[in-house]
């Protein structure tokens, strides 16, 4: 006859088994980390072309070497890096290799060192896209992920679906879409300007460059652009169910142009001009507010 | 009699024959002389605009070589130019398999696009139209100084604060004039608003209801904005309703409808990426 207390240890025995065993199963189903670094020498100025149409975080900084450095690292067997390098042109591609069988949030992160002077084209799905100190064209593409930049300078496009930007010491021209991605532009020397949100907010903290021309629209959501008292630019603001905020009104003087703005009767208007008014700054906001302030 | 008071009349009057003091300033004065020219111009093109326009060859082009890159059509099936008149009924019977919807539904756009920008007067001001719409605002309205509400999603600077708003010593925005100032859509541009909504209504139709991409990040992503624009589209396509002349609606309304385009190809997209 068996004792009960045996029988006890055996079941107890058995459950713990099973569990280390799936515990064992899934570390092994969910695989090792894969990592892995390549160097691409370039001669002039390169174009990185990176495709990830997985989940991932892609960074670039830059360094005085004509290399390319690529380090990418991704899940064993979930997600295909295709690397291959053209002349000067480097492109990348990381796609999914798992059936679409089922729901499967893969990801594929990247490091990339460039050379200073390299143009870029990044698209990723929901990671941060970080661009550090690169001088060269841009475009930037993400669904739900973030843009920031860092003391970049070219002709930079960023269209992102949800995702926000940070543009910070930017310089150049540039230009940004989104749904409902917001838009801070902080300390910047951009010569032209051109953003666009539906839902999104709007900040432009820094100084305008004489001649450049600044757009910016958000169909809900606030914009607000803090100038400084030695800036000279010409504003027009407009909204259409929202606020104009104007927190400047000393510094704004009466438009010096002869511009006649013919004010439409749907929307409410500020006109005005800052010094001599040579940039072009024009506001708009559907149902948002627009605020104007100058920096302490 | 001054410049300004010059485009005063021209404002309201219009190029009707002007008053002898207006004329007299118009004969010495040379940037006058030029607005008057360039008014004339507005005009007589603006009159010679078609109800309908086709869209350009290159538009047409465009749309067949992207079609036979993506492999979607052959040569000997090539998309012919479209009959004069019935260009829009032509396109949807090339696209009425759902995959290609996307694609039409943003070339589409873009055309109509070209077309609002590059017509002429299209975003003047000064040409002359009798508008009786109401008015939307109280006299006052064009100040500045309304009420500032809360916003939701604020920009995350760490600087922004909300002061109670000043009154602005310098708006001295034009008083909304009751006439001369907005254009009233043609009908040509109300039928591309209309086949706008409609072309893209079908392709939402036509969405994939698995997750997009198989990624829920993303096809959330994807959906909510998708529900951003609509609700934004309807709020504006409301508007309009109520005052067709309203241009600043009308152009959120067009971007609206073109983010929408896009938005709706990279669903297309990630649901076929899959497959």
């Amino acid at each position: 006859m068996c004792h009960p207390d045996k029988v006890v240890d055996r079941s107890m025995l058995f459950a713990v088994g099973t569990a280390l065993f799936l515990c064992g199963a899934s570390v092994a189903l969910a695989g090792t980390n894969e990592q892995q670094e390549r160097h691409f020498k370039v001669k002039d100025r390169p174009v990185v072309i990176l495709d990830n149409i997985v989940n991932g975080r892609i960074e670039v900084k830059s360094w005085k070497n004509p290399e390319v450095v690529v380090t990418s690292s991704s899940v064993e067997g979930k997600v295909t890096i295709d690397i291959e390098q053209v002349g000067d042109r480097i492109d990348i591609n990381a796609s999914s290799v798992v059936s679409s069988s089922g729901p499967h949030d893969v990801e594929a992160n990247f490091q990339l060192v460039v050379p200073e002077q390299t143009e870029l084209q990044l698209r990723t799905q929901t990671g941060l896209i970080l661009v550090e100190q690169v001088n060269g064209d841009m475009k930037l593409q993400s669904v739900a992920g973030d843009v920031h930049l860092k003391e970049v300078s070219g002709y930079i496009i960023v269209k992102t679906t949800g995702g926000s930007l940070i543009c910070t010491l930017c310089s150049g021209k540039l230009e940004f879409t989104s749904i409902s991605g917001s838009a801070q532009i902080l300390q910047p020397s951009l010569t032209n300007v051109n953003l666009m949100t539906t839902t999104g907010n709007i900040l432009y903290d820094g100084d305008f460059i004489r001649t450049g021309l600044y757009t910016m629209n958000s169909g809900r959501g606030l914009v607000e652009v803090r100038f400084s008292g030695s800036d000279s630019f010409d504003l027009n603001a407009q909204t259409y169910r929202g606020t104009v905020d104007n927190q400047a009104a000393d510094f704004l003087k009466p438009e010096a142009h002869g511009n006649h703005h013919a004010q439409s009767k749907f929307s409410r208007g500020l006109f005005g001009t800052v010094g001599q008014g040579l940039a072009k700054v024009e506001l708009s906001s559907y149902s948002g507010t627009i605020r104007i302030l100058k920096r302490n | 009699m001054e410049c300004k008071e010059l485009e005063a009349v021209l404002a309201e009057e219009g190029l009707s024959p002007l008053p002898l003091e207006a004329r007299n300033h118009l004969a010495v004065c040379a940037a006058c002389q030029d607005l008057v020219a360039d008014l004339s111009s507005i005009v007589s093109a603006a009159q010679r605009i078609p109800a309908e326009v086709n869209p350009p060859d290159r538009i047409w082009v465009s749309l067949r070589s992207q079609l036979e890159a993506e492999g979607i059509i052959r040569k000997p099936q090539m998309v012919e130019s479209a009959p004069v008149g019935s260009w829009w009924s032509g396109l949807a019977q090339i696209f009425r398999p759902r995959a290609l919807a996307t694609v039409a539904a943003t070339l589409f756009l873009v055309a109509g696009s070209i077309y609002l920008v590059q017509r002429p007067g299209m975003r003047t001001n000064k040409t002359v139209t009798n508008s009786t719409a109401p008015q939307t605002h109280p006299p006052d309205a064009a100040k500045n100084v309304v009420p500032a509400p809360v916003q939701q999603g604020a920009v995350t600077s760490p600087k922004i604060h909300v002061p109670p708003v000043r009154s602005a010593r310098v708006t001295a925005p034009p008083q909304p004039r009751e006439s001369h100032t907005e254009l009233m859509p043609s009908p040509s541009e109300n039928a591309y608003f209309g086949d706008s909504a409609t072309v893209l209504s079908q392709t939402e139709d036509a969405l994939p209801t698995r997750e997009l991409a198989n990624n829920a990040a993303v096809d959330a992503s994807l959906r909510q904005n998708l529900r951003t624009l609509n609700e934004f589209i309807a709020e504006c396509e409301a508007r309009l309703k109520q005052y067709p002349q309203d241009q600043l609606t009308r152009e959120y309304l067009n971007m609206a409808y073109q983010q929408k385009a896009e938005l709706l190809t990279a669903m297309m997209d990630s649901g076929r990426s899959e497959h």
